[in-house]
């Protein structure tokens, strides 16, 4: 766990073979770890929204559809085929219960978007912690896909 | 005429905004005052335009634990605002309320968390109050809502709202001063980009 590469909220890192990503406080946002067993290249992505609707799309790691693809076109541009990724998302939270506008079902509409760009894409997903209530921090191990969900007052969740 | 976005607002604008923010952050701390009993005063309150990133490292980084007051506004306005309540506030208000002192979260009691969204709730009623009096606008208010969680994940609340319109969120911070003690007060006020275009037409500072 000594190289961590931090990953922001609209941002996206890779480490390949060795050393551990991490993105914290995933609330509403989920964050999608995908990862290519052969080459051992693993991304870690933090979106916040579900549908990139920018005239200028200058921040596409902000959005899932356009955050995803992205991300598979510089993993493909290092080597990693799409029949051997897979995918692990968690977050997708409502932090709120608050009523009125649109803040309450953000965490599914994300939920739903990642899904469904994953599934246009090709991309397997074998694991999903979204919904509930409550934060989630996530780690991804390069060496070998495996990742931690850390959240408050629960016990740490491996996958 | 064309929308500001955050980082598009000139000094003026940013001044009525701190203005607005004393006037606030000051009725607040009056009714904090009220409740708690012994006098409560205030800083000088920073406005601040951030990237998400740099809000919450600004705040204190993304895992550290805090209660968070959240309320909506509609109305002439839209938006969002929240109460972040860290644990030097929380012992301020049960310390004064309760007498008891906390070291973390786990140990707040339901009544003791009932006390801090009322607290909360007060204050940034009182703050609106002071808003829609400034700019004689109506605005509505909903029931306050509260968790207790990742402080990164509870400001990313407003921004995931407006992150289609701005990668840039506002907050209104100030200290406030008990008993020559300075407790953070953090009440981040986050108006959809045409809800700050039009306050900040209201109050007279931006043409159209």
């Amino acid at each position: 766990m000594d190289d961590k590469l931090i990953v922001g909220i609209a941002d996206m890192k890779m480490a390949q073979g060795a050393g551990t990503l991490v993105t914290y406080a995933l609330g509403s946002c989920i964050g999608i770890c995908l990862y290519d067993p052969m080459i051992k290249l693993a991304a870690l992505i933090h979106i916040m929204l579900p549908l990139n609707m920018e005239a200028g799309r200058k921040t596409p790691l902000k959005y899932a559809d356009t955050g995803i693809r992205e991300t598979l076109r510089e993993m493909e541009a290092r080597g990693a085929s799409r029949a051997r990724m897979i995918a692990k998302i968690a977050g997708g939270a409502k932090m709120f219960e608050v009523s009125g506008g649109n803040m309450g079902n953000i965490g599914v509409r994300n939920a739903e978007s990642v899904r469904m760009t994953l599934k246009r894409e090709g991309i397997r997903l074998t694991f999903e912690d979204v919904g509930g209530t409550v934060a989630r921090t996530v780690f991804l191990n390069a060496a070998d896909g495996q990742g931690i969900i850390r959240s408050y007052g629960k016990p740490d969740i491996i996958f | 005429m064309e929308l500001k976005n955050y980082k598009d607002l000139n000094e003026l604008e940013i001044d009525t905004l701190r203005e607005i923010g004393s006037i606030g952050m000051g009725n607040a701390a009056n009714s904090l005052s009220e409740m708690l009993g012994c006098e409560v005063r205030i800083t000088l309150p920073e406005v601040r335009i951030m990237e998400y990133n740099h809000a919450i490292e600004w705040i204190g980084g993304p895992e550290a634990i805090t209660a968070g007051v959240l309320v909506r506004i509609s109305g002439d306005i839209n938006g969002i605002m929240l109460s972040v309540q860290q644990l030097d506030f929380v012992n301020l208000i049960i310390g004064k309320i309760f007498d008891k002192k906390i070291s973390t979260y786990e140990e707040l009691t339901e009544i003791e968390s009932s006390a801090l969204i009322e607290i909360g709730n007060i204050m940034i009623s009182t703050f609106i109050n002071a808003l829609s009096g400034l700019a004689d606008i109506n605005l509505n208010l909903t029931v306050p809502a509260f968790t207790v969680d990742m402080q990164g994940a509870i400001i990313a609340v407003p921004m995931a709202e407006y992150g289609g319109q701005s990668d840039y969120i506002m907050t209104i911070g100030g200290n406030f001063i008990c008993e020559k003690k300075q407790v953070p007060c953090r009440l981040l006020l986050s108006p959809d980009i045409r809800s700050l275009n039009f306050l900040l037409r209201k109050l007279g500072v931006t043409n159209g």
